[in-house]
């Protein structure tokens, strides 16, 4: 999203005709550190030196007072549509014409303020907002499907009013083609983009495996790790 | 000072020509003739509403762009609220307190206190107001609020204060909470102008010598006839102080209140923990101040029935004569 999908600026953060990011799943904060800083927001050396540390900016959930190159602060799961939801109201009152992103994983759609700002998207007309869904199928301590039924999920998205696509969130080409059939921002129907994808993908012991939702990699895990994505890539 | 009735003017309204002082006026219309005034000067102001949107219909009808009512959906309101800040504007989301209060409490906390955004809320059914039942009574509401790092709370019975805090919020940089009653019925306890308004600040609404009683909403008004019992009845001479800021607390008004009169009542339609009692004592404990008396008058740890609100504090104990009891007691 910060590489294609949006039209955002490291150099001018308060451009008020920039794209706006919402990470709704605030634990994937250090993914979003990461990506902004191959963006230039950030220097990469800087997070991984303090990450988490005393002092540091890069926390484990994003905090914009700490780091203002950061939206909003995020963490607790459900509250990044409806903060997501005001800041595209903002932008359709005002006929600007940027988008409203968010980033949402699959699981934390089980909080009722996420179809409670869907409702409010619907009824206000926000095509100007486009929620990003990773449908991984994992929750902390189950698969989705086991023990809380999501499915039909892109259905219960449609019957929320909301446009719906669905994609391999995998595949990049997929993904870029998915930015690039965004309704415009001055539309009517707020947008989601449902990313069918697997958890700790392309690491052989770590895919659709329960206890690495939240593991630490040791050394020798690491070792397996690089070793296991070196081998899907070279099979590629 | 709330007792001579006569007609006056309130500053910054035109459409409430007069009112009889001492008497009732609504604190939900001056609400939305202040937010659709505010409205005018202020391009930036937003009014949310989760379905209590009834006296805001000017606001509305007036800047229909910057009104937004979500339905009965308090989490997502709040929410919605936060992302508006967070580009510049100021909302100002109205409802019932024991709902935003309580079921919107985490939005409130993670999404507006934690990023210190402009956000006010104001509600009604603070206390046991309504008669509708303890799922629509906030009685915990201070107590959640002054909890929160950033959050600036407030209790206000006189509906002409209302308009004067809303007034001054609109230079606040960080969150605020305002807590009303009903707001149908509200009485005007000030003259307008009489006392000077200022967040953060208690008002000292009556002199006196020989105990202070703390109040804020409604119970001020209580507090004030029970001066009076006081006065005409018994000889003592009560201070009643409009602690209307609960967050921050005016913490020199108490210690000079500790210092010229030595003993306190609070009385406040909240639970007697975590309420204007909880900050009083804190301050007093820090301080290392030594009273002659002290009572808390409140809801005690019930959910507390139905009834009116004046039968229900009589009922609890924090009622008129339970207040003029508890300052003889203190007085004693």
């Amino acid at each position: 999203m910060f590489q294609y999908g949006m039209h955002v600026d490291p150099q001018d953060l308060r451009n008020p005709e920039r794209d706006r990011f919402v990470l709704s799943k605030g634990h994937a904060a250090v993914c979003m550190y990461i990506t902004m800083a191959i963006r230039g927001f950030f220097d990469y050396r800087e997070i991984v030196d303090t990450y988490g540390q005393l002092g540091s900016a890069y926390g484990m959930h994003p905090c914009k007072v700490q780091l203002p190159g950061v939206e909003v602060s995020t963490g607790s799961l459900g509250h990044g549509l409806p903060l997501a939801t005001g800041m595209a109201l903002h932008g359709k009152r005002s006929g600007m014409d940027h988008r409203v992103f968010t980033l949402m994983g699959d699981g934390e759609t089980g909080e009722g303020s996420v179809w409670e700002a869907a409702l409010a998207a619907h009824s206000n007309n926000l095509g100007n907002l486009v929620a990003f869904i990773d449908r991984n199928r994992q929750l902390m301590t189950s698969f989705s499907e086991e023990r809380v039924k999501l499915e039909p999920y892109p259905d219960k998205w449609r019957a929320f009013g909301w446009n719906v696509i669905e994609v391999d969130g995998h595949d990049m080409a997929a993904l870029v083609q998915a930015f690039d059939s965004l309704p415009a921002p001055d539309s009517d129907v707020p947008t989601v983009v449902i990313c069918d994808t697997v958890k700790g993908k392309g690491v052989d012991f770590m895919e659709r495996n329960l206890a690495w939702h939240a593991g630490s990699l040791n050394d020798t895990d690491l070792a397996r790790a690089l070793a296991s994505l070196a081998h899907g890539r070279k099979a590629a | 000072m709330s007792t001579a009735a006569k007609t006056v003017t309130a500053p910054g309204t035109d459409q409430i020509t007069s009112f009889t002082f001492g008497e009732l006026l609504s604190s939900r219309t001056v609400i939305g003739q202040t937010l659709k005034e505010l409205g005018e000067t202020h391009d930036n102001l937003w009014v949310l509403t989760p379905d209590i949107g009834a006296t805001l219909v000017e606001f509305r009808d007036t800047y229909p762009d910057r009104f937004v009512d979500v339905g009965l959906s308090e989490q997502a309101c709040v929410g919605i609220a936060a992302g508006l800040a967070n580009e510049g504007n100021i909302p100002v989301v109205s409802g019932m307190l024991p709902f935003l209060s309580m079921r919107a409490l985490e939005q409130v906390r993670s999404d507006i206190c934690y990023p210190n955004l402009p956000v006010k809320i104001v509600g009604t059914h603070g206390g046991l107001v309504g008669n509708g039942g303890s799922t629509h009574y906030a009685v915990e509401d201070l107590g959640l609020m002054t909890s929160l790092v950033n959050m600036t709370v407030t209790s206000i019975g006189d509906p002409l204060m209302v308009g004067e805090v809303l007034r001054q919020s609109m230079a606040m940089t960080g969150p605020l909470y305002i807590r009303l009653a009903v707001g149908k019925k509200d009485k005007v306890v000030y003259e307008p102008g009489s006392v000077q308004i200022e967040i953060g600040k208690g008002i000292t609404a009556r002199e006196g010598t020989d105990l202070t009683l703390f109040a804020h909403g409604e119970t001020v008004s209580q507090a004030l006839d029970a001066a009076g019992i006081l006065a005409r009845e018994h000889g003592i001479n009560a201070r009643v102080v409009d602690m209307f800021t609960l967050k921050p607390i005016d913490e020199d008004l108490i210690l000079r209140c500790a210092e010229e009169t030595g003993r306190f009542v609070v009385v406040e339609d909240h639970l007697t923990y975590g309420g204007l009692a909880s900050q009083i004592a804190d301050v007093i404990a820090d301080r290392g101040i030594r009273l002659d008396g002290f009572r808390r008058l409140g809801i005690p740890q019930v959910f507390a029935g139905f009834g009116e609100d004046t039968e229900l504090r009589d009922k609890h104990g924090y009622g008129l004569q339970a207040t003029v009891d508890a300052a003889l007691a203190v007085t004693a």
